[in-house]
């Protein structure tokens, strides 16, 4: 597998501590790698010795045995997530070769997985390893990306015993840092602690070889306050100096910032060739040889930075051949500023040469940032477009749009590939505005380049960076112009450009074509158009196939899947569940999103075949493969799975609480809301007969028997003409007419025969017995072949006498018979339930038997061959289920029940 | 519309006026021990970012205060 983007090795690069020059035992004490804390955060201001301090305690020593070291030094360009957690990953690797295997798959799949699932699979990797690491992000205040910061939040919350945070920042980190302070997980170093003292600072200089006074030595403390930084420049300026006494007086008499004054002196003393190199590379955020002679002009690029490395010029190697440097960040400042001050014409021609260079080099992202430094718009324009594509391909929106939005406007005009570009990153990132204007600008060019027609040049002033992209450009128009139009809900406007797309764009793009039929499919299902809608899926699946993104087709499948059910074909949604997860198989073993909600895709189908066991093997199994690999619908679809299990295992309240959670964590993820969990709790209120909360729930819908019909309303329209005939409101026949007749016309054989049930009931309670026959027939003609079960058997008794006397004239007798005469599991049948209200499952009942034994909770799981945190859920469940809360409680109860003797 | 206004941003120690360049062409005005940056900022963010180039020298922050409205361009 190939990285998706290039890393630079250079940052994984712990300072070096050979030079230990101070002995700061005061503060390694506070960092003792056999004890360290959950997070330890050292924030102080630049040239605080933040670094250096966490390399000597992390690294330094020669007889280190604590945890092993990931290190990351962090810049701007980290601030989009999946850079960042590719760095991270990285890192960690470097440490602990066996862990975040699987987050680096899901990171790198195609179409990207969301950061919590990322995040989830590593703290699962290490919950299950033995190796303690300590993660260092150095340089933490260069991120601004609150998408960042709130994962980071969650990794801490979540952070396993084994991994261990430390942060180095100049500003506190945007993290839950009061709660974990108050839990005792956080220790801190402060720019107070940092600070050298007054022994230290005459320990500093001694080593250094100056022979100073105490007062001199109190002096320079007292001014510079003991930042580090202040002093090693000091220690600079005053070797090889015959008056050190003079220059201590200076500085003591001068009230300027005390480092800009001391860089000033150690400027000063170099050498002009020195000076002019120190200018001319500040701007640079690394430095090699080769880099620093394309910027200045030189060829001494290489003896130059040894020279720097050797005189101690705050230079910082970032690898061990030295090839790569880069500036102490407070020095590389304070020369900047110089540059910029002296040279004031110089700057945006050092940037442009390092942005050529950096570019030759393959590092793109620092020939943007130096393009966009030297003013050089055009040459940033060009840059960024040529990435549009491979930024879309990784997922890495979030940074284009950065890049896009550091543009200026006017650069845009004539770009119609970039301002599409543009378009495509807004719009993924969730964004409307501004989205129209860039259209404009894409239309109107792609106007004039059909105005002059096919083999004619390019109209004048046109820009653009790849010419092969331009071909692309009606298609890419049209599905931004369908996706738009859906997103304001006009259904008929999406069909016309969606159909527009697919007839402009390319055969062989697929992505295109499945996002161009994706969002048709979307339309047609809103507008109740089932069998449109399922052939339009069906190929967005073959597209997305085609270009491998293995976890969209899932994602597709489940509504596939849905709109097969709606059809009446519960048979051929099976096949689809089960197709795809032979798809997932088939891709090799790492770990597939999707393949959760697949499973309670099959739960659901199970579970109306009334095969409850195989129903909650489903449920189980999804939850085994990883909760955090569900796809955004998976949190509140496996617990309407779990509601509707336990509904008819006869726990309402249970089936209701479910149903509650699922309308707390409903995602829609783009999809119509087509069976709003509320609707579905109402029908087990009207099960637990509290009908006055189910007529409650229909009064805040508005609902009424006189509305007009749309196929978005239709399962809260049945749920209405269920809560109207359980009041004993017998004059809801018409409203099911017209159901029935909606439904027929819309092809939604599901929705019919539910219909067909509510009427045969609603027949039967007005004195109609040979229309709630004929009803009942056709509901069980419609519904034998697909194996339905539940759509009869939930109804109770009425329904019943119905069927019987169906099956007496020869309909479906033995389908009947099956139904009626076996259900499964009943409660207080077969299995040894212990009088519990709630029964253990088979599971629950092999972890119980596990928890009376000696093995502690790892060791359950390795002997069940599930993870720790399964262990830990079934065990949450079984204390519920048994009312106690400890491991001893819950064998005496189960022993006192007889749960244990088997 | 515009959110342009006018800030003074003050700072412990004396920084030379040739820092202007750095801190965008602002004005910096030595002040009895303590120096002032001011000038015109585009908006909320571009003010955060001075903030951190303050930060970034070890610059100790005294006070940031916004002086007048600037002319609508």
């Amino acid at each position: 597998m190939t990285a998706a983007r290039p890393l630079l090795q250079t940052k994984l690069f712990p300072p070096r501590t050979t030079r230990s020059l101070v002995d700061r035992d005061r503060l390694r004490q506070r960092i003792d790698t056999r004890d360290l804390p959950e997070v330890l955060v050292v924030s102080a201001p630049a040239g605080f010795g933040k670094s250096t301090l966490l390399a000597q305690s992390l690294l330094g020593g020669v007889s280190r045995a604590g945890p092993a070291v990931a290190w990351l030094s962090l810049d701007s360009g980290d601030s989009d997530p999946p850079t960042f957690w590719a760095y991270v990953l990285a890192a960690l690797r470097t440490a602990a070769p066996d862990v975040g295997g699987s987050a680096q798959v899901l990171l790198d799949s195609p179409g990207g997985a969301p950061v919590t699932t990322v995040v989830t699979s590593l703290l699962n990797d290490f919950a299950e390893s033995e190796k303690e690491v300590v993660l260092v992000l150095d340089d933490y205040h260069a991120l601004h990306a609150p998408d960042i910061h709130e994962a980071m939040a969650f990794l801490v919350e979540h952070l396993p015993p084994q991994l261990h945070l430390v942060i180095a920042t100049r500003s506190d980190p945007p993290l839950p840092l009061a709660r974990l302070r108050a839990r005792g997980q956080l220790a801190e170093v402060r720019a107070a602690d940092l600070r050298f003292t007054g022994q230290e600072t005459a320990a500093y200089f001694d080593r250094m070889g100056l022979q100073l006074s105490a007062r001199e030595v109190a002096t320079l403390e007292g001014r510079t306050e003991g930042w580090v930084a202040a002093l090693q420049l000091a220690a600079l300026s005053l070797q090889g100096r015959d008056d050190a006494a003079g220059f201590i007086d200076g500085f003591a008499g001068d009230d300027r910032h005390v480092v800009d004054y001391l860089v000033e002196e150690v400027v000063h003393r170099q050498p002009e060739e020195v000076r002019d190199f120190l200018l001319r590379t500040s701007l640079l955020t690394r430095l090699s040889g080769p880099l620093t002679d394309a910027v200045t002009g030189r060829t001494d690029g290489r003896e130059m930075l040894a020279r720097l490395d050797r005189d101690n010029l705050f230079l910082v190697p970032l690898d061990d051949q030295r090839r790569w440097y880069r500036y102490h960040h407070l020095f590389a400042d304070m020369l900047h500023a110089r540059l910029l001050d002296e040279r004031p014409g110089e700057a945006p021609d050092l940037h442009r040469r390092a942005s050529q260079w950096l570019e030759r080099d393959g590092d793109t992202t620092g020939a943007i940032e130096h393009a966009l430094a030297a003013g050089d718009a055009d040459r940033a324009a060009d840059l960024v477009e040529l990435q549009i594509r491979e930024m879309g391909k990784n997922r890495r929106e979030v940074q284009l749009r950065r890049w896009m939005e550091a543009l200026p406007e006017e650069v845009f005009a004539n770009r119609p590939v970039l301002a599409i570009g543009h378009v495509g990153a807004l719009m993924s990132t969730g964004e409307t505005r501004g989205v129209e204007a860039r259209l404009q600008i894409a239309e109107r060019w792609d106007h004039a380049i059909k105005a002059r027609g096919a083999g004619h040049p390019a109209p004048p002033g046109l820009l653009v960076a790849d010419p092969t992209e331009l071909g692309k450009l009606p298609g890419l128009i049209a599905v931004y112009r369908a996706g738009l139009a859906l997103m304001v809900g006009d259904v008929e406007a999406t069909m016309t450009y969606g159909h527009e797309a697919v007839g402009v764009l390319d055969a062989a793009d697929h992505l295109g074509h499945g996002a161009a039929t994706a969002l048709m499919g979307i339309a047609s299902w809103r507008g109740g158009d089932l069998a449109t809608a399922e052939a339009a899926y069906i190929e967005t699946m073959r597209r997305l196939e085609l270009e491998g993104y293995v976890a969209d087709v899932l994602g597709c499948a489940i509504t596939l899947a849905d709109l097969q059910t709606t059809q009446g074909r519960l048979r051929d949604a099976e096949r689809t569940y089960r197709d795809a997860l032979d798809l997932a198989a088939r891709q090799g073993d790492g770990p597939l999103r999707g393949t959760p909600d697949m499973h309670v895709g099959l739960s659901a189908l199970s579970s109306e075949r009334g095969d409850l066991s195989a129903a909650e093997e489903h449920l189980r199994t999804a939850h085994e493969l990883g909760d955090h690999l569900g796809m955004p619908r998976y949190p509140h679809r496996w617990r309407i799975a779990e509601a509707r299990v336990r509904e008819a295992r006869g726990d309402l309240d249970g089936a209701v609480t479910l149903l509650d959670e699922a309308e707390q964590v409903y995602d829609g993820d783009f999809s119509p809301d087509v069976q709003p969990v509320a609707a579905m709790r109402a029908r087990v209120w009207l099960r637990q007969q509290r009908t006055d909360l189910a007529l409650g729930w229909s009064a805040d819908r508005r609902l009424s028997v006189t509305d007009d019909l749309d196929y978005l309303r239709e399962y809260e329209h049945v749920t209405l003409a269920r809560v109207l005939l359980a009041r004993g409101d017998v004059a809801v026949g018409g409203f099911l007419d017209r159901l029935l007749a909606a439904a027929e016309a819309g092809g939604r054989v599901g929705s019919v025969l539910e219909i067909l049930v509510v009427r045969a009931l609603a027949a039967q309670q007005a004195g109609d017995t040979e229309r709630a026959e004929s009803d009942t027939v056709r509901a069980l003609e419609l519904a034998e072949p697909e194996g339905y079960r539940r759509i009869f058997t939930d109804e109770g008794p009425v329904l019943a006498t119905l069927l019987r006397r169906s099956a007496a004239r020869g309909v479906a007798a033995s389908y009947v018979s099956r139904m009626l005469g076996s259900e499964d599991s009943p409660p207080g049948g077969a299995r040894a339930t212990g009088g519990l209200v709630d029964p253990l499952s088979e599971r629950e009942l092999d972890v119980l038997r596990l928890l009376a034994s000696e093995l502690s909770g790892p060791e359950i799981a390795r002997h069940l061959v599930v993870s720790l945190n399964t262990v830990r859920t079934h065990t949450k469940n079984v204390y519920a289920k048994l009312g106690v809360g400890s491991r001893r409680a819950a064998v005496r109860r189960a022993d006192e029940l007889g749960l244990l003797r088997r | 519309m515009s959110e342009t206004q006018r800030y003074e941003i003050r700072i412990q120690g004396r920084l030379d006026a040739r820092w202007s360049a750095w801190f965008d062409g602002m004005e910096l005005v030595d002040d009895d021990g303590s120096t002032v940056i001011r000038g015109q900022v585009a908006d909320q963010a571009a003010l955060h970012g001075l903030i951190q180039k303050v930060r970034d020298l070890g610059l100790p922050l005294l006070s940031v205060t916004p002086t007048q409205t600037g002319p609508t361009p």
